[in-house]
């Protein structure tokens, strides 16, 4: 028996060629984690990619809060709230990072790969 | 069995179970990727889930010899077999290994019925070493790590899986070559 590829061996070898170059362009390549913000507001939980920057109304128990995303980070601009904790919290960046107004009900928590933890219990 | 005292074959008063021809031919082949499947679970690895996978020869050269059935017996049996040996039965190791040769074994029965020439047994090695990998994947992510790194470590596994393939594959070749020649001698 000779060891001749048939074109189906081709074909196969092939097909397995792409499969590995497609498999390592993913683990490889692609600009790197992408950390999402879960906005957590009383009317249910929607998610912000971090690598798209813009301006996000979001309505809480009190009113609209404002949340900024600008370079891979989240934070409150404005708040309806009193003490104005949340938008003196600043930026969160990190996966794992959590900012909240808790007056208005809104808690975004960063998820994604790379973070100090998995998850925080309280 | 005794021959019977008069000229006439008596007729049997029991059927005594007894093994057919390949009943023993698949005992004595799932005996061998036994051995080689726990000679190889012996060797170490430098990552988990990377190994030669040398008893899929055998399950080659049974398909390419005797066709598509014999090879799921003696597959089916090795993993049975080593998962019992190697005090894994039933243990995720064994769910992926089992996983990983019914993906195998579903792969094979898709090319073996290929038109044309069909694949060679370096096309056939391939194919079961990539669908193997694969289905422990599918499997490791489905019942274990349901995590998006699964698809990361999938990169390097399915690269060792295309290389141990082809090796697989030529080893099945180079015995099947070798048979052929003892036949013809």
């Amino acid at each position: 028996m000779r060891l001749r590829p048939t074109p189906a061996d081709l074909l196969a070898f092939a097909a397995a060629a792409a499969l590995l170059a497609a498999l390592h362009l993913h683990a490889w390549g692609g600009g790197g984690p992408v950390v999402t913000a879960r906005v957590e507001t009383p009317a249910g939980t929607r998610l912000l990619p971090l690598d798209r920057p813009g301006t996000y109304r979001v309505r809480g128990a009190l009113g609209e809060s404002v949340l900024e995303v600008r370079d891979g980070a989240v934070r409150f601009v404005d708040s309806p709230c009193r003490s104005k904790i949340c938008v003196r919290s600043g930026w969160a960046r990190g996966a794992g990072e959590l900012v909240a107004c808790l007056p208005n009900g809104i808690v975004v928590t960063l998820t994604g790969p790379g973070g100090e933890y998995d998850a925080i219990n309280f | 069995m005794k021959a019977p005292a008069t000229g006439q074959a008596a007729p049997p008063r029991d059927t005594p179970l007894r093994p057919e021809r390949e009943d023993v031919r698949v005992a004595a082949l799932a005996a061998l990727a036994v051995a080689l499947h726990v000679l190889e679970a012996a060797l170490p690895s430098p990552v988990p889930g990377m190994k030669p996978g040398l008893a899929n020869v055998v399950t080659l050269l049974v398909l390419v010899r005797f066709g598509w059935r014999p090879a799921a017996w003696v597959t089916a049996l090795r993993v049975l077999v080593s998962g019992l040996v190697l005090g894994t039965f039933l243990s995720p190791t064994f769910l992926l290994s089992a996983g990983g040769a019914a993906a195998a074994l579903a792969a094979l029965a898709l090319a073996a019925r290929c038109p044309g020439r069909g694949f060679s047994p370096l096309g056939l090695g391939l194919v079961a070493a990539m669908a193997h990998m694969g289905g422990q994947l599918l499997v490791a992510w489905a019942l274990f790590v349901p995590h998006p790194a699964v698809a990361l470590l999938a990169a390097p596994l399915m690269t060792a899986a295309a290389a141990f393939g082809t090796l697989s594959g030529i080893i099945a070749w180079r015995i099947l070559a070798q048979e052929e020649a003892t036949e013809q001698a």
